[in-house]
């Protein structure tokens, strides 16, 4: 069983699954499927309660969401609004060619790939620092939870405070005789946001490492001692195949947090925000709830919804998230 | 759907119809005031925006204000507030799709002509105006920004809230100042006298990076100028009185370093933190609600209030209307939700809420001026005339549904010419091309509007 | 589930044991300096801005929006004004209502529907497992006036007033939960051996039986970590509650936003009463995670199988 586990990042994955395509479909295309648990008294009703959550509560509002996205709706016709002019594309095009959408875009993707760079190690180490138990290390978990429950806009303004010319950062950077420049203004304000969303959500990816670390079996520790691993070894060979689930989750939760998050740009930087940091949500509630361009501002979510979507299922292709060990993955 | 809902709609708008003309019927005797509504087990909802500085006065004022509506309607009030500006647009516009949410809403002025572009708010008719107690009740001049022409009002004036400056009486004092700058030039002179970087007192206190303050003294410089920056259908950020403007206020730090340089990260909370600590002559762009901080700081009793400039930047004097664009118009209007079901009770709570002991009595508690005008004329606190005389020069901005748009406009000239103000110097070709930029996005906008 | 929780507490208090030195050594990562010097940045990192929140919360807001570290004067009486200001007392039990039902309710519903999606093949179970996970990247500006257009449709055709109550912020922290909470359990599940199941199953047990006698008292690290998930998604959210609160509805994070409202011209925010308003309620969720971490413990670990 143990061998099982520790092979199971690697070997156990199909290829790619065939599955996957709704619509109608024949049986017979799941050769590999296994008779018997997996067929037999399938408890799919399980599904119905979340899923019908999820349909009435974001797909029907996503689907209204769409349908805007073809209105020409603004202050003047938001009263009435479903007998507003229907333009078609027209909201689609002029989100493409007349606004900084696609440096939007660009500026939210890269900055979210690198806060989620460093984010990554920063929460494996504290993951795997507070695994083996120690004196207080109830205390340090908390402790690292603490940026994570601090409400965005309460960190953002914290930072905010910290970062304006000649405030604490300034006066401890000029007493080691640096002249910072200014952080929340000009080309270093993406460097800011960068650093402050590092500290607001390394822990996030912590908290997933942690769980990770919850599922490497006991004989595993116990083999590799008897090996005599060295630790670096260990944690490379051994125990990091167990966390390459989660942190494959973390990495995708965590770009997708990141490129949707509002708060924390808008109270550091204001409306209207400097150009280096005109992020996609930025972007979008000004166009809907400071020029009340709601067509307009839902084809610019859709026109990003598709951009993010197709990388992501790249991804998930790439690291097989969505396929690893199905049921009759298993050898 | 559609079809029921604006049949549901429709339904809706006659009953309230024909419950309006029954009331306006029934009380034409009465004298134009609002006769007695039975409201008998009703209850009106308000939305109005929190008071951070006066809360517990806030809630206090909520229970009294209630008391009273109910022992005159026999309705309750329940009201509700909102934290910003943010937070109100939206909830504004998630009661406007979905026809549900308060009765009663409290908006800024400057939000006014957005909010009437929606037609989601009751345009007032002559008999609404009566259950109010007549338009006379009202100070005229708070009455510029309610609706397009005097016959499509929708805002009610509620309070004014002019912008002044605070000035500190013994840094004006000791540079041989004895009287508040009238004009622009004036007022960078008297700031250079003041300014003492060594000692850390700076001339000016305002902020650079603050989300209104900004467009507030570009759209004053350019008013005063000539130039009232939309003239019908067009825009008029590419005249050179808006570079003047420009240049002036980026002046102060750049040319006449009147100015800390750190204020170029400040919002206008940072710039009231520094004059309260007795660091700056002048603090521009404030109203009377800095009192209570300014009264518990360094500089309580040695400051004082006066109207801003309103001579432009490189005149001797007011040209033209100039004297009369002290401020933006500024305060709170009320307006009625066309999808209430009762709005003769909302016109009630909005009789007594705007009546003159109301209006007197919230002046006590908060600071800002009535707009009823017997309450107005009947104020004789010294310390509040410069406030009151403001008020009566107030200008209204451009009463157009692109408004909001043109305000970020300006205001992104600012933002994207920091990093050049804290190098020392905004050039003369990346200003035209921020305004020119400015001029197109704020124009599109116009044109929508006047579609 | 009460057994579920003492067996973990059992088997998470061997480590403890005197004899158990030997374990220990077993199961280190890292050698003793390096993860003293990983602890202290890491704590320096979180402390440092933590301290100034502290050292602000005890400052005056004048000194705070001159940009001081050090308060120039000191003073605690935020702590006692932030209860009468802004009826944080409601908003807190308001938030932990509405983000502690999500949180338990969440975890449980995501546990069902991911044992459903790892242990059972079907048609369609990769396009719900991709499906969550676009569902997860629509962007809330985008919801909040379609969602909230539903809720009032809700009330004007069906009768069903959500607006204003906790129950329509209950759903819909619920719903935009979901999606990454059942992902959590996806993969944590499928670290899970079958070879327990099958066994259970052999002995009878029913699908529900399996889930909640088996598969909940060893999935307990994933059910906290998707419940904290859940959790502070209803704790933080401003943009959702803004809208949909009424004043005794309210949530905390709303009631704290007041303070930073600043009016245009105004005076200074309420620094130092925000910063105290906001470590006192980063303390519920902080003491809660403080004794929930006990079962952040491996569901396997030390003879869990055998």
């Amino acid at each position: 069983m143990s061998t099982d586990s520790l092979t199971a990042g690697k070997a156990s994955r199909r290829k790619s699954s065939h599955a996957a395509k709704p619509g109608p479909q024949s049986p017979e295309n799941a050769p590999r499927r296994r008779k018997g648990l997996s067929e037999r008294n399938r408890p799919l009703w399980m599904l119905i309660p979340g899923g019908l959550l999820m349909v009435i509560i974001i797909v029907v509002p996503l689907l209204l969401g769409i349908f805007m996205s073809g209105l020409d709706l603004d202050q003047y016709s938001l009263r009435k609004w479903v007998s507003a002019p229907f333009i078609g594309v027209q909201n689609f095009v002029e989100a493409l060619t007349a606004s900084p959408l696609l440096h939007a875009i660009w500026l939210s993707v890269s900055y979210s790939l690198l806060a989620m760079v460093v984010t990554i190690p920063l929460g494996i180490a504290g993951a795997v620092a507070t695994q083996n138990a120690f004196k207080g290390r109830a205390v340090i978990r908390s402790i690292f939870l603490i940026p994570y429950v601090l409400p965005s806009f309460v960190v953002a303004t914290v930072w905010r405070t910290m970062f304006q010319p000649g405030s604490v950062i300034d006066s401890a950077l000029h007493s080691v005789g640096i002249d910072p420049g200014l952080w929340l203004n000009g080309p270093q304000s993406f460097w800011t946001l960068i650093l402050v969303q590092i500290w607001a959500s390394w822990p996030f990816v912590y908290l997933l490492a942690l769980s990770g670390l919850q599922s490497v079996d006991h004989e595993v520790h116990e083999a590799s001692a008897l090996d005599g691993a060295l630790w670096w070894n260990k944690l490379r060979y051994v125990v990091f195949p167990y966390l390459k689930g989660p942190l494959a989750l973390a990495f995708l939760i965590g770009m997708l947090h990141h490129i949707n998050n509002f708060t924390l740009p808008f109270v550091l930087f204001g409306v209207p925000a400097p150009s280096d940091v005109e992020l996609l949500p930025i972007l979008t509630y000004v166009t809907s709830f400071q020029s009340f361009r709601f067509g307009l501002s839902a084809a610019m979510a859709f026109i990003s919804l598709i951009l993010i979507a197709i990388p992501l299922f790249v991804y998930l292709r790439a690291v097989k998230l969505d396929d690893s060990e199905t049921p009759g993955g298993k050898k | 759907m559609k079809f029921a809902s604006s049949a549901k709609f429709a339904a809706v708008a006659l009953t309230a119809a024909l419950a309006l003309t029954a009331c306006g019927g029934g009380n034409s005797s009465s004298g134009g005031s609002a006769g007695p509504v039975d409201g008998k087990g009703k209850k009106l909802s308000v939305l109005t925006g929190v008071n951070a500085q006066y809360s517990a006065q806030q809630k206090q004022w909520f229970t009294d204000i209630a008391a009273k509506f109910k022992a005159q309607t026999g309705a309750d009030v329940e009201f509700e507030t909102f934290a910003s500006a943010n937070d109100e647009l939206t909830r504004i516009q998630t009661s406007v799709v979905s026809g549900q949410g308060p009765d009663v809403y409290s908006l800024g002025t400057t939000f006014t002509p957005t909010a009437y572009a929606t037609k989601a708010f009751v345009t007032l008719s002559d008999d609404d105006w009566k259950k109010l107690g007549g338009k006379d009740k009202f100070n005229q001049a708070a009455l510029g920004i309610s609706g397009p022409d005097a016959q499509h009002q929708a805002g009610i004036p509620f309070v004014s809230r002019p912008f002044v400056m605070a000035y500190n009486k013994d840094i004006l004092a000791a540079a041989g100042i004895d009287k508040p700058a009238s004009s622009w030039d004036e007022l960078a002179a008297q700031a250079k006298k003041m300014t003492n970087p060594t000692t850390g007192t700076f001339g000016l206190a305002t902020g650079y990076k603050d989300n209104f303050d900004p467009w507030k003294f570009i759209w004053a410089m350019s008013v005063q100028a000539g130039n009232p920056l939309v003239d019908g259908k067009t825009l008029k950020l590419d005249d050179p009185t808006v570079k003047k403007a420009y240049d002036t206020y980026f002046g102060w730090l750049t040319k006449d370093k009147v100015v800390d340089p750190a204020s170029i990260g400040w919002s206008n909370s940072n710039a009231v933190a520094a004059f309260a600590s007795g660091k700056a002559g002048y603090l521009l762009m404030t109203t009377s609600s800095s009192l209570p901080t300014l009264e518990k700081s360094a500089v309580a009793g040695k400051y004082a209030y006066a109207t801003m400039p309103t001579t432009a930047p490189g005149q001797t004097s007011p040209q033209g209307d100039a004297a009369n664009a002290a401020s933006i118009l500024s305060g709170d209007n009320v307006v009625v939700a066309d999808y209430s079901k009762q709005k003769d009770l909302a016109f009630a709570y909005i009789n007594l809420i705007t009546s003159k002991d109301e209006q007197l009595n919230f002046q006590k508690i908060f600071g800002d001026l009535p707009a009823n005008a017997e309450a107005l004329k009947s104020l004789d606190n010294p310390a509040l005339k410069p406030v009151a005389d403001t008020a009566a020069k107030s200008k209204a901005t451009p009463f157009t549904g692109a408004w909001g748009d043109i305000q970020l406009a300006l205001l992104n000239v600012v933002v994207q010419s920091i990093p050049d103000l804290s190098k020392g110097s905004v050039d003369d070709s990346s200003l035209q091309a921020r305004l020119k930029d400015a001029q197109t996005k704020g124009q599109a906008s116009l044109d929508r509007a006047s579609k | 589930m009460s057994t579920a929780t003492t067996a973990v507490g059992r088997r998470s208090g061997e480590d403890f044991r005197p004899g158990s030195k030997r374990q220990h050594e077993v199961t280190r990562l890292m050698p003793g300096p390096m993860l003293a010097i990983i602890l202290t940045l890491l704590c320096a990192l979180v402390l440092i801005p933590v301290a100034y929140i502290f050292l602000a919360s005890v400052n005056s807001d004048i000194g705070v929006a001159r940009g001081e570290f050090l308060p120039s004067t000191f003073s605690f009486e935020n702590y006692t004004k932030i209860w009468t200001s802004v009826g944080l007392a409601t908003g807190l039990a308001n938030s932990v209502l509405v983000a502690g039902s999500t949180a338990v309710v969440s975890a449980l519903m995501s546990i069902a529907t991911a044992y459903v999606l790892v242990r059972y093949q079907f048609r369609g179970r990769l396009t719900i497992l991709r499906g969550l996970l676009a569902l997860q990247s629509v962007p809330g500006t985008l919801m909040v006036l379609p969602v909230f257009v539903l809720f009032s449709s809700a009330a004007s055709y069906l009768g069903i007033q959500v607006i204003g109550t906790q129950w329509g912020l209950f759903v819909t922290y619920l719903t935009f939960a979901m999606p990454f909470s059942t992902w959590v359990m996806v993969t944590y599940l499928r670290g899970l051996p079958r070879e327990l199941e099958e066994a259970a199953r052999i002995d009878g047990a029913s699908n529900l039986g399996v889930l909640v006698r088996i598969i909940l008292p060893l999935s307990w690290p994933g059910v906290v970590v998707s419940g904290i998930f859940a959790f502070l998604l209803g704790w933080n959210d401003v943009l959702f509650a803004s809208v949909m609160t009424r004043p005794e509805s309210q949530t905390a994070a709303v009631a704290l936003q007041v303070f930073g409202a600043s009016q245009e011209g105004g005076a200074i925010p309420f620094y130092g009463q925000m910063m105290a308003a906001s470590l006192v309620c980063a303390a519920p969720v902080v003491i809660l995670y403080l004794i929930f971490q006990r079962y952040l413990v491996g569901g396997l670990t030390a003879g869990g199988v055998k």
